[in-house]
């Protein structure tokens, strides 16, 4: 192996290494665990709560659903990288691995990916129940056999089901192997959410056997992939900050951020042509309304993967940007 | 040239300065006040001060850590923030430092992933440093349910991975049993005698007289004293003998002797013991009678790979 070439496998393996325990370490904090679960008992809950509506049938629940997702998302990528960092720098962890041979950037880097590998976790885990849960929503039916309204309440109990049975799982886990309970509980909450889309798969929505046949709207995921991109950028604004701001302060702005950012183009988007100063804010703040599309699939819409891909392109070039400076802040900071 | 002046001199300090500012950049603590230190390869050197005289913000400085207000860092002759010259040291930080969450086998892995080292040789690293810390028995258990000493152990395994030759270690005895000193002690002394360098920061004195050939006393950021243990301590005025039991007529006839050339009455005591050398001979008794360890195991092994001479 040519000097070079060396010298990036051991930048990779240290990159692995440090994003890979970063991410250990945020689901290891039981707050993740709680606010995921809690998002997924929440999307379940939804059906429960409205009235069926007629025509739309589940608009309400997949709006609410995904208006979940982004909340709770929002919590965990705000928490994990508000804390995450700024807890390595103070409690001296992140001078032990820096007197080791890696670089600040590097290091930086490693703790963003980190975080983002278990927003992307989470996102799925939102995802599938809001996919579940919008079938389980009553629809209007209409075949040779059957007239009228149905409840798929089969899949709507195995979606509720399914945190209390990754509890369950984590904790006898737990007890026989002596595993960490809330990262476990996390990881078992994927599986046996995988594991009910995979069943919903085998049955009609009254019940009966039905292999193959997934009732449910695959164009939500554009929609949820979108939430995943602002989550990701929320992260790296949060984490940028984290390099300098305590805890409170990094959530205080980021906060800000974010709700700037929901109002943009009202707020800045209006003056943008007439002053210069609206319209470099308007550029600065990341625009959420770009990353919100639950409202395209009314009335049977899709989100054209086009727009996702500009969407995305839109999401990378800003957390570049926000990674930047961080690194900036980062390489120059003092460690405790 | 350089080649040379690499070899001989680690660590250069020159006339460093460290003051730490507040959030509106106003000066708050000159914790480091006009430093120089040079560092030999193969010595052990101590830096020795009272709590709060900048040894830990001197060691972080030379780490990258910290940014020198002013003055100049050489370490291995570079700057102290390239990241090439780290996979040559190891450094123990004074307190936390560890991932709690992870056991002590886990953070060894996570720490030699750091390195260019091979799959194999790491594996088998870890497996001799847990042995040699006396920690085999809790090497699944995780760090944050530790003993202050226990953490320790690990801590300076965890220094150690690299086989580096600088080793930084700050306070490394503070929390650890007697014989855990002792053996971070030899284990200082088997470094050295390897050609490997040492610093060591302590404020107890015991550590620092039994290994350190120069030590530097430092107070509110400066050098107060610097030299060899032995010629700052010796005492050119006076002389002490150590022999048998003499009977008392002999005793008498040489104290008689004595006092007629000097004109005064000299002192005379037995040798006692030191506790350190009382405590180490009662715990190997104690755990020589003994099978079942809770806490930690002494042991005297030494990890191989350190013992290995280089060429
Ligand atoms: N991050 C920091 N911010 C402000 N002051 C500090 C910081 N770190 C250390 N100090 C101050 O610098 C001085 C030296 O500290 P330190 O080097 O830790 O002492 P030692 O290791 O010799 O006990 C102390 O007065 C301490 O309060
Ligand atoms: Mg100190």
């Amino acid at each position: 192996m040519g000097g070079g070439q060396r010298f990036m496998m051991l930048r990779i393996k240290q990159f692995l290494a440090m994003a890979g325990l970063t991410a250990l370490e945020a689901i290891r904090q039981p707050i993740c665990l709680l606010l995921s679960a809690g998002c997924v008992v929440l999307i379940a809950a939804v059906p429960l709560m409205i009235m069926h509506t007629f025509g739309e049938d589940g608009k309400q629940v997949r709006d609410s659903a995904l208006a979940f997702h982004f909340v709770f998302g929002l919590f965990i990528a705000g928490h994990a990288s508000g804390t995450l960092l700024s807890h390595e720098m103070k409690s001296g962890t992140a001078s032990a691995v820096l007197s080791k041979p890696v670089s600040r950037e590097l290091f930086f880097l490693s703790k963003f990916t980190g975080i983002t590998v278990v927003v992307m976790l989470f996102s799925m885990c939102a995802a599938i129940a809001t996919l579940l849960s919008e079938r389980v929503a009553e629809k209007f039916y209409f075949t040779n056999t059957l007239t009228g309204y149905i409840t798929d309440t089969q899949t709507g109990a195995m979606l509720f089901g399914a945190p209390f049975v990754a509890c369950l799982v984590a904790a006898l886990i737990n007890y026989r192997f002596k595993r960490p309970f809330a990262s476990t509980a996390f990881v078992m909450l994927l599986f046996s959410l995988l594991f009910v889309l995979v069943m919903s798969g085998f049955f009609e929505r009254n019940g009966t056997w039905m292999p193959y046949d997934f009732h449910v709207q695959w164009r939500i995921v554009p929609v949820s992939i979108l939430i995943t991109m602002a989550l990701v950028v929320l992260a790296a604004i949060a984490i940028a900050l984290s390099t300098r701001l305590d805890t409170v302060p990094t959530l205080v702005i980021s906060s800000t951020v974010f709700l700037l950012g929901l109002m943009s183009d009202y707020i800045f988007g209006r003056f943008a042509e007439n002053s210069g100063f609206s319209a470099f804010l308007y550029m600065v703040v990341p625009n959420w309304q770009h990353f919100w599309a639950a409202d395209a699939l009314s009335g049977g819409g899709n989100v054209p993967w086009e727009y996702v891909i500009n969407a995305g392109l839109y999401a990378a070039a800003y957390s570049t940007g926000i990674l930047c400076l961080g690194m900036f802040s980062f390489r120059h900071v003092e460690m405790k | 040239m350089d080649e040379q002046k690499e070899n001989d001199v680690i660590v250069e300090v020159h006339n460093l300065v460290k003051v730490f500012k507040d959030f509106w950049q106003r000066p708050k603590v000159r914790a480091v006040d006009g430093l120089d230190l040079e560092i030999r390869r193969g010595e052990i050197f101590g830096l020795l001060g009272p709590n709060g005289s900048g040894k830990s913000t001197t060691i972080k400085i030379l780490l990258g850590l910290l940014h020198a207000t002013s003055g100049n860092v050489l370490v291995f002759n570079r700057s102290p923030r390239d990241v090439e010259i780290k996979a040559r040291i190891g450094y123990l930080p004074e307190e936390s430092y560890l991932y709690n969450y992870l056991s002590p086998c886990e953070t060894l892995n996570f720490y030699g992933r750091l390195f260019d080292l091979k799959n194999s040789v790491r594996k088998e690293r870890i497996w001799q440093l847990l042995e040699m810390t006396g920690l085999t028995h809790a090497a699944n258990r995780s760090v944050g349910e530790f003993s202050k000493g226990m953490a320790r152990r690990v801590g300076l395994a965890q220094a150690l991975i690299n086989d580096p030759e600088l080793v930084i270690l700050d306070e490394p005895t503070s929390g650890l049993d007697p014989v855990g000193c002792r053996q971070v002690k030899d284990l200082m002394l088997t470094l050295a005698k390897r050609g490997k360098t040492i610093i060591l920061s302590s404020h107890l004195l015991a550590d620092v007289e039994d290994v350190c050939d120069r030590i530097a006393i430092l107070y509110n950021g400066s050098i107060k004293a610097l030299g060899s243990v032995n010629q700052l301590l010796e005492k050119q005025e006076s002389v002490r003998f150590t022999m048998p039991s003499l009977s008392p007529d002999v005793m008498k006839k040489v104290l008689e002797l004595i006092r007629e050339k000097i004109g005064k009455e000299p002192e005379v005591d037995h040798p006692s013991m030191n506790l350190e050398q009382f405590f180490l001979e009662v715990v190997e008794k104690a755990h020589k009678a003994t099978s079942q360890q809770s806490g930690v195991a002494p042991t005297e092994r030494m990890a191989d790979y350190l013992l290995i001479k280089d060429k």
